[in-house]
């Protein structure tokens, strides 16, 4: 499975969890998200507790930032920044501290500060509440350099005693300001004194060193002296101090302090590399900063309820561009990068429950999310690799995929598959037509009629001859990791297909052309609508170009599986407008669409899931929809939205009116049609045999909700009194066999009735039950003993 | 007495078709996935033709069945 490299490659690629614009811009990393949220909840304690375990200073600080956040929100040209500068000093004064020391062991590596300017002291903050002893060196008051450099302090009253606090908590936390006259000699002196020293740039006594002399990536001067608090300079070489610069120097210096002092590397995973978090704005609403009076200063002087509606402006700015659009992905309350996480770990369980298998299996594979993240994060790379590698070691529940595969089986066994060539041209073929087993198992005698127009539209051309294939295209191996069985697959269809002189493919199923791509890259495949786009298809339309109960617009829906095959979106586009459909895009269309909940097994592993995919998808489509693929058509119209497939309108002497809201022929009656177009295709003329066992349609579709075939329960009725082994009811005359034909064993409730039976419930399980199935109880025990001895489950049999 | 778990057949009175016997309730043994559960479920004493009723097939056996899938 992933390796971790691969692992972080994959988690890499999606953002949610990189931080929002305005932490980044932060020096000291704020949460601004979370101490918005607080705010607008009228949480202000606790957004000052959040506030001050971020913010060095916190009282000075939040006076004087320069707010450097408020450049980079998104917000900005959406009503203005949020005010986070006005929020930040309302959650200051209008909260008591709660700062609770908790005395730290003292540590014996002994930091010394030089000049008390707001580098310094952020740096002397710090260090002092990790437990470094800490001498500050100053001039004059230990505010003096401070006042200097920021004269708001002086005049601003209000917020005097911010600066007074902070102090007070600098000397609680036994930091020791000690004057110190100006000396050449002194920094020398602390470096040999001292673990490490801080320069403060803009305040010391010292002269401060040419910045290119000082390391830009640590802030290293000479030996154990770290520098900090430049002014900041602009492109015109005007200079100007910047509070948050300055300090986040501060903080990064006394970060390299501590690392020298303990003889670490300077560099090593400092930078956290993480993608910027992707933002989609576009559909957000303008709403302008919530204004409020003003001090002298120009700070807003909020009113609780005012910083509670400004805080709520916050766009709590997060990716999640592919979860919004994908049911699957809001099922599991998460997003892909913890989802890499979740199939990662659930590869490495040996004991102990696979509890991500649910959400390797869930995926539609359809590559949605990959459309929509700016990164490319493709869910079905990740549970594709997942499931093949679940198949690979043989972890794979057996129940996910076996029914499909056996649909795929079957659809391209002796029963349903057949080679055509075509009967007006049988040595020359230029295209083979390959409809798709379940366009087959639906719409039967439309293709028919298609491949019967195929061959005369193309008889006169240069390139004439339309054979037909039907069959499975082995999707669904692919689709349930099977990577091998789907190579053999398409090792067979390969045959075929040299055998009929390497004809160009034509589908009429997306999956179909996709599963080619994959598997067989050397066939030169392409849609029949592509094709039938070139051609003249008025016969084909007959006189009628307008239905009467054609719906006025449609919505198209395209198939997850064509998703960046322009050709099939055109020529389907171009052949619905030739059939008089006017159309209109959804939202999400063409590369973007979404799945139905065919693709990826979805309908077969986890139902329900595919059913939520596709109520998701059929709420995205206003009108009634247009559908290129049987299965979404089919899906769609049996989750009640009227659903028509391109067939219906390019054949429009071929359906009923209400075409649209019919749902599909269920699992039966698929295989069944399959077998049926087969036979008559052969015959000319052909009809299934009468079934001698009448099962009420109601229950049949509840029994094939839980992939229970019509065959089965035929099956089941012949087995059972072939061998006579069933039970009587004595009540009622009902009897009951059970049948098992390979894994699942399969219970049939059921009386004669005239020549047949009639069927009034069944059900199946795949635990093997000595004694039923139409085996005998001795022979299965004898045939299970031997792998099961030394690993029975349950102790005492407390389980079944 | 068997600890394993106990399962009659659902409604109706079922007896063996083939020998025409009434059924016990006897103990046998459940396979899935290299796991092996005692049981004790209707069963033709003569035969041993075994019932496995629907409420025992969609409930608890389903449950099992779908935990050693994921184990």
């Amino acid at each position: 499975m992933l390796d971790q490299d691969s692992l972080h490659a994959f988690e890499a690629r999606c953002t949610q969890e990189s931080p929002p614009r305005c932490r980044l811009a932060c020096p000291f990393d704020l949460d601004c998200r979370a101490f918005l949220t607080l705010l607008e909840q009228g949480k202000i304690d606790e957004a000052r507790k959040l506030l001050v375990r971020h913010v060095p200073l916190p009282g000075i600080m939040v006076r004087l930032c320069d707010h450097p956040c408020e450049q980079a929100c998104l917000r900005r040209d959406l009503g203005g920044a949020i005010a986070l500068h006005d929020l930040e000093l309302f959650c200051m004064r209008s909260s008591q501290s709660q700062e609770r020391s908790l005395p730290l062991p003292p540590k014996r590596l002994r930091m010394a500060i030089l000049g008390a300017g707001l580098a310094g002291l952020t740096a002397a903050w710090d260090l002092a509440h990790k437990g470094y002893p800490v001498t500050v060196f100053h001039n004059g008051e230990p505010s003096e350099a401070l006042l200097t450099r920021y004269p708001q302090f002086q005049h601003d009253v209000k917020d005097r005693n911010f600066l007074q606090a902070d102090l007070a908590a600098l000397e609680k936390r036994k930091v020791i300001f000690q004057q110190e006259a100006s000396n050449p000699e002194l920094l020398d002196r602390l470096s040999r004194q001292f673990d490490a020293v801080l320069l403060d740039v803009d305040s010391a006594s010292v002269r401060a060193p040419d910045r290119r002399l000082v390391n830009a990536q640590t802030l290293l001067w000479r030996e154990n002296i770290v520098c900090a608090g430049w002014l900041q300079r602009t492109a015109t070489g005007h200079t100007y101090a910047s509070p948050s610069a300055q300090a986040g120097e501060g903080r990064y210096a006394a970060q390299t302090m501590e690392r020298l002092a303990a003889g670490l590397s300077l560099t090593a995973e400092r930078k956290k590399t993480q993608g910027t978090l992707h933002v989609d704005v576009a559909h957000v609403a303008h709403v302008p900063r919530v204004e409020a009076e003003r001090d002298v200063d120009g700070t807003a002087l909020y009113a609780a309820a005012e910083a509670s509606a400004e805080a709520a402006r916050c766009l709590q700015c997060q990716c999640l561009q592919c979860v919004r659009q994908c049911a699957y992905m809001q099922k599991f309350k998460g997003y892909p990068r913890l989802y890499a996480r979740q199939v990662h770990n659930n590869a490495a369980i040996v004991k102990g429950l696979h509890t991500a298998n649910e959400l390797v299996n869930g995926c539609a594979l359809c590559g949605q999310c990959a459309e929509l993240c700016p990164e490319n994060f493709s869910m079905a790379e990740l549970c594709l690799a997942a499931r093949e590698d679940m198949v690979q070691r043989g972890v794979m529940p057996p129940s996910a995929h076996e029914f499909a595969l056996e649909d795929m089986d079957s659809a391209s066994g002796p029963e349903c598959a057949l080679t055509l060539p075509d009967p007006t041209l049988p040595e020359t073929t230029s295209f083979l037509f390959f409809p798709g087993c379940q366009l087959a198992a639906s719409r039967g005698t439309q293709v028919e009629t298609l491949w019967i127009w195929l061959r005369k539209a193309l008889g006169t051309s240069a390139t004439p001859g339309v054979a037909l294939l039907l069959s499975c295209c082995g999707m669904p191996a692919h689709w349930a990791g099977r990577r091998e069985l789907f190579k053999q697959h398409m090792k067979k269809l390969h045959t075929i297909w040299e055998d009929l002189g390497r004809p160009c493919l034509l589908t009429a199923c997306a999956s179909c052309l996709a599963a080619f791509r994959e598997g067989l890259p050397e066939v030169r495949a392409k849609s029949v609508w592509e094709i039938m786009d070139g051609l003249d298809i008025s016969s084909l339309l007959g006189q009628a170009t307008n239905r009467a109960d054609m719906p006025p617009v449609f919505s198209v829906h395209d198939p997850c599986t064509a998703r960046n095959n322009t050709a099939w979106h055109t020529a389907v586009r171009s052949l619905a407008r030739k059939a008089g459909a006017v159309l209109e895009e959804p939202t999400l269309s063409t590369d973007a669409t979404a799945c139905c909940g065919y693709g990826g097994l979805v309908w077969c592993a986890q139902p329900q899931s595919a059913k939520d995919m596709l109520a998701h998808r059929a709420a995205q489509l206003p009108h009634p929809a247009l559908a290129s693929c049987i299965m979404c058509r089919d899906r769609l119209a049996a989750g009640g939205k009227e659903c028509w497939h391109l067939l219906d309108i390019l054949l429009p002497g071929m359906t009923k009116s209400g075409t649209g809201r019919e749902p599909g022929p269920g699992l039966s009656a698929r295989r069944a049609n399959r077998a049926q177009l087969r036979t008559r295709l052969l015959a000319g003329t052909g009809h299934t045999k009468p079934c001698s066992l009448r099962v009420p349609p109601e229950l049949l579709a509840r029994l094939e909700e839980r992939h229970i075939l019509l065959q089965d329960l035929e099956a089941a009725v012949t087995g059972a009194e072939a061998c006579g082994q069933w039970f009587a009811n004595a009540e009622n005359g009902h009897r009951l066999g059970s049948w098992k034909p390979r894994h699942v064993t399969f219970w049939v409730e059921y009386a004669p009735e005239n020549q047949g039976y009639v069927l009034y419930d069944a059900w199946c399980h795949r635990m093997i039950v000595p004694g039923s199935g139409g085996q005998e109880a001795e022979a299965v025990i004898k045939a299970q003993q031997c792998c099961t001895d030394g690993s029975r489950g349950g102790q005492g049999g407390g389980r079944s | 007495m068997s600890m394993a778990p106990n399962y009659g057949p659902d409604a109706g009175a079922w007896m063996c078709g083939r020998c025409q016997k009434p059924l016990e309730q006897i103990r046998t043994t459940a396979f899935y996935l290299n796991s092996a559960f005692d049981v004790v479920l209707p069963r033709c004493p003569q035969c041993g033709l075994t019932l496995v009723p629907k409420s025992l097939a969609e409930g608890k056996m389903l449950e099992v069945e779908a935990l050693l899938e994921d184990k």
